[in-house]
């Protein structure tokens, strides 16, 4: 398994606040990759850290292997905030951002065409960004990180400030990318819009990796993984099979909690071998539960508690 | 190279199309103009009428008074062809005022004090025909007692061109007073009190004469005024733009993409190139003025050829560009430590200052350009472009002097440029925070 992107045990303090405290992941070419967390987590300041914003305390950031002279012009980048000359044309600054890419502006007219009117915005290619609307100048910002044509992507919310419509273009967008072989990084607290996109997941809490992994093995990984199964015949020892954490069993349906990094595949199989099976459903947790058990109970209890 | 020409690109197409630039460029000449010519206009026209009161206890020297008024310029003839502003042959020196009316009052016998008493409360009359603007008073032993003074009243304390004026007259007389005493005629003490007129030469090391004089003190301003006004102005835009680009986040998007020192670069430079521009622009609308100006100095007998010399032009753009850049970085400095243009005028405010020195020093340093002092300043290298300049422009500084102060600043514009992009770099550590000095040293030896 290559390796495009690692991130390696970094850490970055501001003052005494330790904004990411030891993180490491790796991203494999050609997937996306979700990085996850609530606000103030430290995603902004990771992605800041892998684009060489700021220098990370200690640990270690490689692109492309650590060998790449350009490696910066093979990366595209959306910042959190908008960052774009307000005073300059929607084409000149598209021009202007492949440049410093290590484009050559004339060359690339062609596909900033190409983007423009996919985002329907060729119309105002000449007009200041300061008369575009938020919506309107996140999709420059976007085309900006990919016009160049990068090999990774790394995104900081970019569905932030987009109506549905939008939301649906750049997830179509986002996917075929990903088919072309692109690489995607992109940060998010909108758990649905992860679980559309992401493969990989990475979930940071107070600067720390709570969870990583494919998003299977980190649904698996959660304990809270059930399984309904519709059967004919005597299911009463269903929940003693191994990777069973316990359940109900009713005629002719049981609902069995899964024991943590159990296989339900297993679990059909000792399942089929006496009864007749008519639906065997597995019930994964959602993200969002997922990220609420791990970095949101003590916040919701603390609510619970002063609620009462 | 690519990424620095990029942003070179940028910064310069984005200056020069703005309506500012454009207004900036036409206009400012006009206002340089109107600045030059108005006070000059307002010296010869405005002050030039006033009337004084010369109450004389000798009662000798009323013939002196009345001819040494209307005729004053002739104590220094000549002067006037050259230093005028205005065409020649009027016979009256620009610098003063034009027309001192005298009331002649002989007190011979009387104590001149009381004799003025009328006149002194003149000085503060209402009635517009009364008001009188000084009284002179001479003592009535003024020719026999040379510790005697003479003494000029006047409404203001600043009233000094009329009282050096009163002054050389009443002097002038008392001499030819003396020397008819000694039993010379009045035609023998003129020619024996005749003045010759001092022509101010610089002569070069390859021999060449070249006309000194007050045309230097003028071509010295024009000439730090055009390297001065574009470094403020477009120092002023580099920060300012490195403030937008902070709080518009782009920095982000730049800095991810290239090193400090190619952005700092391109920026920089492009920005030079907007102030030579600009420079040009002015030179080529001043040719038509300067045609024009040109044939009025030559009637005037100003070789203004001797400013317009090539190599001098080579030296302008040297010296140019390195104090632009030299200011440029230290604007750059100040828009990568704070976070507002406000800000930024307090940290900056005292360091102009400090850099302003020559502009304040530009009288001595023209007229003394060979002093330890000129000498000194234009080896330093954040005042060698403006101070070096000026000396070879006035005088021929040794050569090995040149040399090094352009080497030294070309060093310290390399050193400035390091550190303006570290500083720059870790500026953005600092993101919404000031840093300290202490910070920024540490900043500056951790990158």
């Amino acid at each position: 398994m290559s390796v495009i992107l690692s991130v390696r045990d970094v850490a970055k303090s501001f003052g005494d606040v330790k904004a990411v405290d030891g993180v490491s992941f790796d991203l494999r070419p050609g997937t996306i990759t979700g990085l996850l967390g609530r606000n103030g987590a430290g995603k902004t300041t990771t992605l800041r850290m892998i684009n060489g914003i700021f220098f990370p305390d200690r640990g270690e950031i490689r692109l492309f292997g650590g060998d790449s002279k350009d490696a910066r012009d093979r990366v595209g980048y959306l910042p959190e905030e908008r960052g774009l000359y307000k005073k300059m044309k929607v084409l000149e600054l598209l021009l202007f951002l492949a440049e410093i890419k290590g484009r050559a502006s004339a060359a690339m007219k062609g596909a900033a065409e190409k983007w423009l009117k996919r985002f329907e915005l060729w119309d105002r290619k000449d007009v200041k960004l300061e008369e575009l609307s938020k919506g309107n100048q996140q999709k420059v910002q976007l085309i900006g990180a990919l016009l160049h044509d990068p090999e990774i992507l790394i995104l900081d919310e970019p569905m932030a400030g987009l109506d549905p419509v939008n939301v649906v273009l750049v997830r179509r967008l986002l996917l075929e990318l990903k088919a072309e072989g692109k690489t995607i990084l992109l940060s998010t607290h909108q758990m649905a819009e992860a679980e559309k996109l992401a493969e990989e997941i990475v979930l940071i809490h107070h600067g720390k990796v709570v969870l990583g992994g494919s998003l299977a093995e980190v649904r698996a990984s959660s304990g809270k993984s059930a399984v309904h199964v519709d059967f004919e015949g005597d299911g009463a020892y269903l929940p003693t099979l191994s990777g069973v954490a316990g359940g109900r069993v009713d005629t002719n349906h049981a609902e069995l909690a899964l024991a943590a990094g159990a296989d339900p595949q297993a679990l059909l199989r000792s399942a089929m071998e006496r009864l007749a099976i008519r639906r065997f459903e597995v019930v994964e947790p959602s993200l969002e539960e997922i990220f609420i058990e791990k970095v949101g109970e003590s916040t919701l209890e603390a609510e619970r508690t002063a609620a009462a | 190279m690519k990424k620095p020409w990029a942003v070179f690109k940028r910064e310069y197409l984005q200056a020069v199309r703005k309506k500012s630039f454009l207004i900036m460029t036409v206009l400012t000449p006009f206002l340089f103009g109107a600045l030059m010519i108005i006070p000059s206009a307002l010296a010869v026209k405005g002050v030039g009428e006033k009337t004084v009161a010369v109450v004389d206890g000798t009662g000798r020297l009323a013939a002196a008074v009345a001819e040494g008024l209307r005729a004053a310029p002739a104590d220094d003839p000549g002067k006037d062809a050259a230093g005028s502003l205005e065409r020649p042959g009027r016979g009256r020196r620009a610098t003063l005022p034009g027309n001192v009316r005298a009331e002649y009052v002989s007190a011979a016998g009387r104590d001149p004090k009381e004799a003025a008493r009328p006149y002194l409360d003149r000085l503060h009359s209402e009635k517009a025909g009364e008001r009188l603007d000084g009284v002179f008073i001479v003592p009535g032993k003024a020719f026999e007692d040379p510790s005697l003074t003479l003494t000029y009243y006047s409404r203001s304390s600043t009233d000094l061109i009329v009282q050096e004026r009163l002054g050389r007259v009443v002097n002038r007389a008392l001499e030819r007073e003396r020397l008819t005493g000694r039993g010379l005629n009045p035609a023998e003490i003129d020619a024996l009190l005749r003045d010759l007129h001092v022509d101010a030469v610089q002569l070069t090391k390859g021999g060449e004469e070249k006309a000194g004089g007050e045309m230097n003190f003028l071509a010295g301003f024009v000439f730090v005024l055009l390297i001065f006004i574009p470094v403020l102005i477009y120092g002023q835009e580099v920060m300012r733009g490195i403030i937008q680009e902070k709080t518009d986040r782009v920095v982000e998007i730049l800095i991810s993409s290239m090193t400090p020192f190619e952005l700092l670069s391109g920026k920089i430079l492009g920005m030079a190139a907007v102030g030579l521009t600009q420079i040009a622009i002015w030179v080529a609308m001043g040719g038509a003025f300067a045609a024009w100006g040109a044939t009025a100095a030559a009637a005037a007998g100003v070789n203004l050829g001797q400013f317009l010399r090539p190599t001098l032009a080579v030296w302008f753009l040297v010296f140019f560009v390195l104090g632009y850049l030299i200011n440029v970085c230290i604007y750059a400095v100040g828009g990568s430590i704070v976070n507002s243009e406000k800000e930024a005028q307090q940290v900056l405010g005292p360091v102009i200052i400090v850099m302003m020195l020559p502009w304040f020093l530009v009288m001595p340093i023209i007229m003394n350009p060979d002093s330890t002092l000129s000498t000194v300043l234009s080896l330093i290298p954040v005042y060698t472009p403006i101070t070096m300049f000026i000396r070879i422009l006035v005088s021929e500084p040794p050569l090995w002097q040149v040399g090094l102060s352009v080497v030294l600043a070309a060093a310290t514009i390399l050193g400035f440029f390091w550190v303006t992009a570290k500083i720059f770099r870790l500026g953005l550590l600092a993101y919404g925070k000031r840093p300290t000095i202490p910070e920024l040293w540490r900043w500056l030896k951790v990158a």
